[in-house]
């Protein structure tokens, strides 16, 4: 909102400086953002928050104003001079034919004006808020909306056909040509001021072109109206017009200010352009309702602020506000009945925000005791942290990626689910408007970025949510791990592995094939933990290192977090330590090429017995001469201890031959000399 | 027993021997093939050394000194092989001459992203003062995003032009995520969308607990603005809630105040300007005070009864406070970033910074 100095010192003695007029507004809800001189005059920009329509008028920022400063406050007169003889209902007739659109419509009608330019002060002032000069009775509605806050339109009455105003929505296919001379199509739920033949306005939004007012127009009819908000605001974005007036009817309007601005107008057009004001208006639709009282005990004050305002100074913030104080029955409370502009205000929250804003918030202390209460870290957000620490350790860097891709990131790969991702109706950025179901397309992206720079080893992770669609329910917000490296899949596998260290979790997922279109079935795997699906590791092929516009060999995971913050193990229990040295048994396995592992190696641990205290794996030897094309040799280390007592030689061989005897029973391993 | 056959057997022996040390893996192959030949009990050298007795008298210095050469042979080969293995075992880096002038070896360390670091500090700070985090989804439900927190339907913040709304899913193509969720029993949702602000947790917060509430929620959040050195249409908040008995607006600022000296210096007052939002009331942004001047922190104010009403609280028995801050923005104050599109284009060399 600009305001005027000039302009404003007419409702409102200014003898303060203009930068404490602006501080004190700032402080009490209007943001400062710029004072600018302009011909002698200073124009000042104001923040209006939405809830305060009635600051949209100079008359509502010199309230402000004069309740903060003590001083009093001039209304400009409106009581127009009327020519009794010509009552203004014989000359039209209005009608509303949607109340849902349009709550409100005033007429007023003067003859014989002057069309002509407006004068110089009226110029200045609405050349200082940025509106030009048309002609003195469109200015003058501008004026009067600038300083009321209430937009009016001006029509050439000689042009509406029949003397008549219908309030209807369009017909269909209707438009309309504005006063901008651009024709536009309208919309169903428009709200058309019509004569009684065409539309000649789009109501609240802008006038039509057949019946603006030019320097042949000799009768005015002055319209006055209250639009639905919501409907406004549709009408301006369908149409992509949106204008002072639509600005303020979308924040509503005063009710009870009106008949106020409809006379305001017509006494300076009689002032500017002369003419005979008809008797009377015709006022068709819903009057206002009665403001209901508000109750503030005055305990509530200290409740809310935490500080006492004096009863005395409560009552006087709210009487000079516009509140009209009613008798109250309960001692330590006040009734008003609040005024007509402050929509805002109908609750006992609404009064206590009045007072602290105009008493100041500086007189909230900033330094009472808060008390104190247990809290801890959750749960997940250590083992969040212990994660991101193994790999940063391990040399990854942490990136951010943007939660929404475009179609063909988005299709290029779906690990989790073949459900359709969500759209978003706009995108949010370039093209980017699927929830993304995996985080591996947008690092590999990042991955392109730094390729792009010539950057030298790019190992990146991001921990974020996957948008998994269900039917019927919010998504699943499944939080990712995601890698992205140059590295071989032993090591990205490995980092996982790392990271089921750090969290203590003894059981590690199972590798099965991959089945994503984008790996190497030759360097892929898909994982399993306890039983559900877990992760992938793989290396991407060169039809996907293609389709990502990379070069060099990529290695992707993706697991899921949640298994891991519920498998966690972040404060472990002590177990006794055997003081007995160990022993260890190398272990040379020939199996079958499809023996697992992992299965393999739950047998050792299984056939152990008691002594058996770690298995590591060393290597896996094929040669198809020596063992045969379907075998393979898998050789592993066993360590052994006793807590009875150091195990000698022949003991540790015979643990070792039972392992060895277990693992031949179930998967036909061969012990190689 | 001839001289002859007495000179092959040392012969077999000595080469034997030098095979098996050259031979073993490791000190304990190396071990039992000395044991195996230089056993002082039952080695080989000593069962070759009982047939010296038997060659004929002429013969013996040559036989006898035939059998110290052997006998030395065999001894330095095991010399050698124990050299050799414990070079072996050696770590190669030791072989060469340290030089403490040359950088240590080190593996590259990664760097956790500035935003991570922000909002952990930030959680941090907020932990001491007894904010426990919780979390809550994205993808929202209008009554979260906006009902339950007093943004009636006609109000302008649902504005399609201001929102990220989702598409209505066509339920006959969607399927089940094939990761295991959460069950729901609701009934089928209307308009989802991205949410606005983590204000939504609150409400998810208080629908679940009784007062009293102290939480911080931090999480990504999405309006329409155009991307630019300060704006990104995805970015970070973190909201704060704290609902009991008698909490005023004394503790808000307070609260915050603590918040300010514990992030940036202990030397800051607050300032509190009215503003309006929905949810609080009354609402203010808030200030702190820097460098000689304000600095806007965010958004603030006693939450307002119908937010509490919609969850189920009585407001005439508990009050509250709620208060948001950019996260971006203080990152971008801590590390001195001028252009926040940084922190999403993932340049290796911009990460590694922090």
């Amino acid at each position: 909102m600009l305001v005027s100095w000039n302009w404003l010192k007419q409702y409102v003695p200014l003898d303060m400086p203009v930068e404490e007029l602006t501080r004190r507004v700032m402080m009490s809800g209007l943001n400062h953002e710029s004072t600018v001189e302009v011909g002698g005059d200073l124009v000042i920009d104001l923040e209006v928050t939405s809830n305060r329509p009635d600051c949209l008028g100079h008359l509502g920022i010199a309230r402000e104003v004069a309740v903060l400063f003590g001083k009093p406050l001039t209304l400009p007169a409106a009581s127009p001079k009327e020519n009794a003889a010509a009552p203004v209902d014989r000359l039209v007739n209005v009608r509303i034919e949607c109340l849902d659109l349009c709550v409100r419509y005033t007429a007023r009608v003067i003859r014989g004006v002057k069309i002509g330019p407006s004068p110089s002060w009226m110029i200045r002032r609405l050349a200082a808020v940025g509106i030009a000069s048309i002609n003195n009775v469109v200015d003058t509605s501008n004026y009067v909306m600038m300083e009321c806050g209430q937009p009016l339109h001006t029509f050439d009455f000689g042009k509406l056909q029949g003397g008549q105003i219908v309030v209807r929505r369009p017909a269909s296919g209707e438009t309309i040509e504005a006063i901008d001379h651009k024709t536009y199509p309208l919309g169903p739920d428009m709200c058309m001021i019509c004569d009684a033949r065409n539309s000649v306005a789009i109501g609240g939004v802008m006038g039509g072109a057949m019946t603006e007012i030019s320097d042949q127009t000799r009768d005015v009819l002055i319209e006055a109206a209250e639009f639905d908000p919501v409907s406004i605001r549709n009408t301006a974005r369908q149409l992509n017009l949106h204008s002072d007036s639509s600005y303020r009817f979308e924040r509503r309007v005063d009710p009870e200010g009106l008949d106020w601005a409809s006379r305001r107008c017509c006494q300076l057009i009689l002032d500017l352009a002369g003419g005979e004001l008809a008797a009377g208006v015709v006022d068709v639709g819903q009057r206002p309702p009665q403001r209901k009282p508000i109750v503030l005990r005055l305990p509530q004050i200290r409740r809310i602020l935490g500080i006492d305002v004096p009863a005395e100074r409560v009552r006087e913030i709210l009487v000079s506000l516009g509140n009209q104080p009613q008798p109250s029955t309960a001692a330590d409370s006040l009734v008003v009945v609040p005024p007509s502009w402050r929509r805002d205000l109908s609750r006992e929250i609404d009064l206590i925000e009045e007072v602290a804003r105009i008493h100041g918030y500086d007189a909230i202390p900033e330094d009472v005791g808060v008390p104190m209460v247990p809290s801890a870290r959750r749960h997940e957000d250590r083992v969040l942290e212990r994660i991101r620490r193994v790999l940063t350790s391990l040399g990854y860097d942490e990136a951010m990626t943007l939660s929404v891709v475009d179609e063909r990131t988005s299709q290029s790969m779906s690990p989790w689910t073949d459900a359709e991702p969500l759209c978003s109706r706009m995108p949010v950025l370039r093209g980017a408007d699927r929830l993304r179901r995996s985080l591996t397309p947008s690092l590999l992206a990042a991955r392109r970025t730094n390729q792009s720079l010539a950057n030298a080893e790019v190992e990146l992770f991001e921990i974020a949510r996957a948008y998994l669609p269900r039917p019927n329910a919010l998504p699943l917000e499944d939080l990712m791990l995601a890698i992205t490296s140059g590295r071989g899949c032993d090591e990205v596998k490995g980092t996982i592995e790392a990271i089921f260290e750090a969290l203590k979790i003894a059981d590690l997922p199972k590798a099965d094939d991959a089945d994503l279109a984008v790996l190497d079935p030759g360097a892929a795997c898909r994982l399993q933990f306890r039983g559900e699906p877990f992760g992938y590791v793989g290396q991407l092929n060169a039809e996907a290192l293609k389709q990502f516009d990379l070069r060099g060999a990529t290695t992707v995971a993706e697991i899921r977090v949640a298994p891991l913050i519920e498998a966690a193990d972040l404060v472990p229990r002590c177990a006794p330590q055997s003081p007995y040295p160990a022993v260890t048994r190398d272990l040379n396995l020939v199996v079958d090429q499809s023996v697992r592992w992992a299965d393999v190696a739950a047998t050792v641990r299984q056939s152990g017995g008691p002594c058996f205290e770690s298995l590591e794996y060393r290597d896996t030897y094929r040669d198809a001469q020596r063992l045969g094309a379907d075998r393979k040799s898998l050789l592993l280390t066993v360590a052994l201890r006793s807590s009875e007592g150091t195990l000698t030689s022949a003991e540790a061989d015979a643990i070792r031959d039972q392992i060895v005897a277990a693992c031949r029973q179930k998967h036909s391993a061969e012990l190689r000399a | 027993m001839s001289l002859a056959d007495f000179l092959s057997d040392l012969d077999v022996l000595v080469r034997d021997a030098t095979s098996a040390f050259a031979a073993a893996g490791d000190p304990a192959a190396l071990e039992s093939a000395r044991v195996e030949f230089l056993g002082a009990k039952s080695g080989r050298l000593k069962s070759v050394q009982k047939g010296l007795g038997q060659v004929d008298k002429t013969d013996k210095p040559a036989a006898g000194k035939r059998f110290n050469e052997v006998k030395q042979a065999i001894e330095s080969a095991h010399q050698q092989a124990v050299a050799q293995m414990a070079a072996a075992v050696r770590p190669k880096t030791q072989s060469r001459q340290f030089d403490p002038t040359t950088p240590g070896v080190h593996p590259r360390l990664g760097r956790l992203h500035p935003i991570t670091q922000t909002i952990d500090e930030l959680k941090e700070i907020m932990g001491r003062l007894g904010f426990t985090a919780v979390e809550g989804p994205e993808v929202e439900d209008p009554w979260h995003n906006f009902d339950a927190l007093n943004i009636p339907s006609e109000h302008p913040a649902r504005d399609p032009l201001e929102n990220f709304y989702l598409e209505p899913q066509n339920a006959g193509t969607s399927g089940e995520g094939r990761g295991p969720g959460e069950k729901t029993a609701k009934p089928p949702l209307s308009t989802l969308l991205l949410r606005s602000q983590t204000s939504t947790v609150q409400i998810r917060t208080m629908e679940k607990m009784r007062p009293p509430v102290r939480i911080i929620s931090c999480g990504r959040v999405y309006r329409p603005d155009t991307a630019d050195a300060t704006h990104y249409p995805m970015f970070h908040q973190i909201e704060g809630l704290l609902i009991d008995r008698g909490v005023t607006m004394a503790d808000l600022k307070s609260t915050l105040r603590l918040f300010a000296r514990s992030a940036f210096d202990p030397d800051v007052h607050i300032r509190f300007r009215p503003s309006f939002f929905p949810f609080t009331e009354p609402s203010v942004e808030v200030d702190m005070s820097w460098q000689g001047g304000w600095m806007e922190m965010g958004g603030a104010g006693m939450v307002d009864p119908n937010v509490l009403r919609a969850v189920g609280y009585d407001p005439e028995e508990y009050s509250g406070f709620a208060f948001g801050l950019g996260i971006e923005r203080i990152c971008a104050r801590r590390h001195q970033i001028a252009d926040i599109r940084e922190l999403y284009k993932n340049d290796v060399r911009f990460l590694r910074q922090f």
